[in-house]
């Protein structure tokens, strides 16, 4: 009998090093660090913006990949509290890494709390995109993913960036496209603080990701369709 | 403080760890200014001698604090050191199993705290047990022998075996025996460097731990033996183990286990393909590279003075459930 010995991804990497890394995983203390804030986030998210997801059926086993517009610094916090189980284990937001993992302290709580992977805009190499990939498959991962690339400044979908489908074409892994009502008016980008407000998710039916040609504009088209503009 | 350094073999031990720091320091140091070594190494020697320098006082302040101090370092090093050999092997992915693990130890080391030796040894079988078991409501075969073995092997080296040094700070005069213990491990792979490169020679395992000599080995056992021995006779003198080919056995013992302890470390990181087991300290890779040694020592040097003398024999047992 062959014992198959898979030590961590990150394994030799200083801590810093280790929060910035996409190849982070995590252990216990992560685990449950994690936990509670998806704990706080769903007080929160049902105290302050009486959260409504509908389409919940929609959303398949891990892994897969959530795509939605983005207006406001909630819209990854509210995809992140809605998921459940292994999904919500699982999850990893990309998120901009110049934003969230510039300082020490806020790598540490993107890593720990949003568990974000960072994606650096313009210093994205091959390889980076190759760990995403493998990882989302091999380790059964779901990505929060807003193809739009920044947040929409008057709460308007702008046009879906292609990296969505270098990280997902090819991989069998589906897209669940996903419309977030109400977060532009509640923190837009103009604001310092969230203020509270009504808030609702929908989920669309998964998308298959065979199509790399096509990926990027069936994702639009499909996230356009649940705003109701469609 | 007068609690602390009422032994004398405390005061030498503390002392001598002072003085060796400083003459390190002093040495490499006038090796810095007399160019006589490659930058590199200079940095390397720093950079260990700086490592030593927090590590000590970590090491040694808790021993010289009280017996609750000394159990809580000796938890979190346990918990450290596992969470190391779970990142390592793997292990740390199988969630269930590792929150087993944790809370074993856990548990280990209440029992040392709480001096309630009876629940402190069936700890061992019970927590066995729970991890044959814990994993099968998943219905996941596969794997099954490999999760529930690493599970075991890592409750048994940084739970069940290192507590027991923990277990050691319920007896009056634990304070002079964990630091000889945990300087003597210290000595001892220095005394395998320094006598494997003096003497050098045929390996001792070569697949497994490439730079390690038989000399190496016997210069340590012959070192370290002998200091551990001579320091025992101040320790042990008017009990049973005062016979000096008991204080014999019980310095090759700590020699022995300690070395054993370093191979077996090596063992894992070759099966595993790694060079090292973290990077938390500069110039000695993880936690477990530095406390490798201590995990079978001390089990074993335990269960030695148990037989002849026992530990806190005179102390008031089961503190916390006061069942006793």
């Amino acid at each position: 009998m062959e014992w198959k010995l898979r030590p961590a991804r990150d394994l030799g990497l200083a801590a810093g090093d280790r929060w910035r890394s996409l190849k982070r995983e995590r252990g216990l203390v992560g685990m449950a660090v994690h936990g509670a804030w998806r704990a706080l986030l769903r007080l929160y998210f049902r105290l302050a913006h009486r959260l409504v997801v509908q389409g919940r059926e929609n959303l398949p086993p891990p892994p897969f990949v959530l795509v939605a517009n983005h207006s406001s610094h909630l819209d990854a916090l509210v995809l992140a509290a809605m998921l459940r189980g292994e999904a919500a284990r699982s999850a990893h937001a990309l998120a901009a890494g110049e934003v969230f993992f510039g300082s020490r302290a806020g790598a540490a709580f993107a890593a720990y709390a949003i568990n974000a992977f960072p994606i650096w805009r313009g210093r994205t190499k091959r390889g980076d995109l190759a760990t995403l990939r493998e990882r989302l498959v091999e380790d059964r991962l779901v990505y929060i993913l807003f193809p739009e690339g920044t947040r929409s400044r008057d709460g308007q979908m702008g046009p879906f960036q292609a990296g969505l489908s270098s990280i997902v074409s090819g991989t069998g892994v589906p897209v669940v496209p996903c419309w977030i009502e109400g977060a532009h008016a509640a923190w837009p980008p103009q604001r310092r603080w969230p203020r509270p407000g009504r808030l609702s998710v929908r989920i669309g039916p998964a998308l298959p990701s065979e199509d790399r040609a096509a990926l990027t504009e069936a994702c639009r088209a499909a996230v356009q369709r649940l705003s109701g503009a469609g | 403080m007068s609690t602390a350094f009422a032994h004398p073999v405390t005061v030498w031990i503390v002392s001598a760890t002072v003085a060796v720091v400083a003459a390190a320091a002093l040495a490499i140091g006038l090796l810095s200014v007399s160019g006589r070594v490659q930058p590199a190494l200079r940095k390397e020697l720093w950079l260990r001698l700086g490592s030593w320098c927090v590590l000590l006082p970590l090491m040694i302040g808790p021993v010289l604090a009280g017996r609750e101090w000394t159990i809580g370092a000796v938890t979190l090093l346990g918990l450290l050191c596992y969470r190391e050999y779970a990142r390592a092997t793997g292990l740390f992915r199988e969630r269930l199993l590792s929150a087993v693990v944790v809370l074993g130890i856990l548990a280990v080391n209440f029992a040392a705290l709480d001096h309630w030796y009876g629940f402190f040894v069936a700890l061992w079988p019970l927590t066995t047990c729970v991890l044959a078991v814990a994993s099968i409501p998943l219905d996941r075969p596969a794997g099954y022998v490999q999760r529930v073995g690493l599970a075991v092997l890592g409750y048994m080296l940084f739970g069940a075996g290192l507590a027991h040094l923990g277990y050691m700070a319920n007896d009056a005069n634990y304070r002079p025996l964990v630091l000889l213990l945990l300087t003597a491990v210290a000595l001892n792979d220095v005394a395998a460097f320094t006598c494997g490169k003096l003497i050098g020679g045929p390996k001792l395992l070569p697949a497994t731990s490439p730079n390690k000599t038989i000399s190496g080995a016997l210069g340590a056992v012959v070192v370290t033996a002998s200091v551990v021995a001579l320091i025992g006779s101040a320790l042990f003198g008017g009990t049973g183990m005062q016979a000096w080919h008991w204080l014999a056995l019980f310095g090759v013992l700590v020699s022995v286990a300690g070395q054993s302890g370093d191979l077996m470390l090596s063992s894992i990181k070759r099966d595993i393909g790694i060079k090292d087991m973290g990077v938390v300290l500069p110039g000695h890779g993880g936690i477990l590279d530095r406390f490798n040694s201590l995990l079978l020592v001390a089990p074993a040097v335990f269960h030695l003075i148990q037989y002849f003398i026992g530990f806190g024999l005179d102390q008031p047992v089961r503190l916390f459930t006061g069942g006793g």
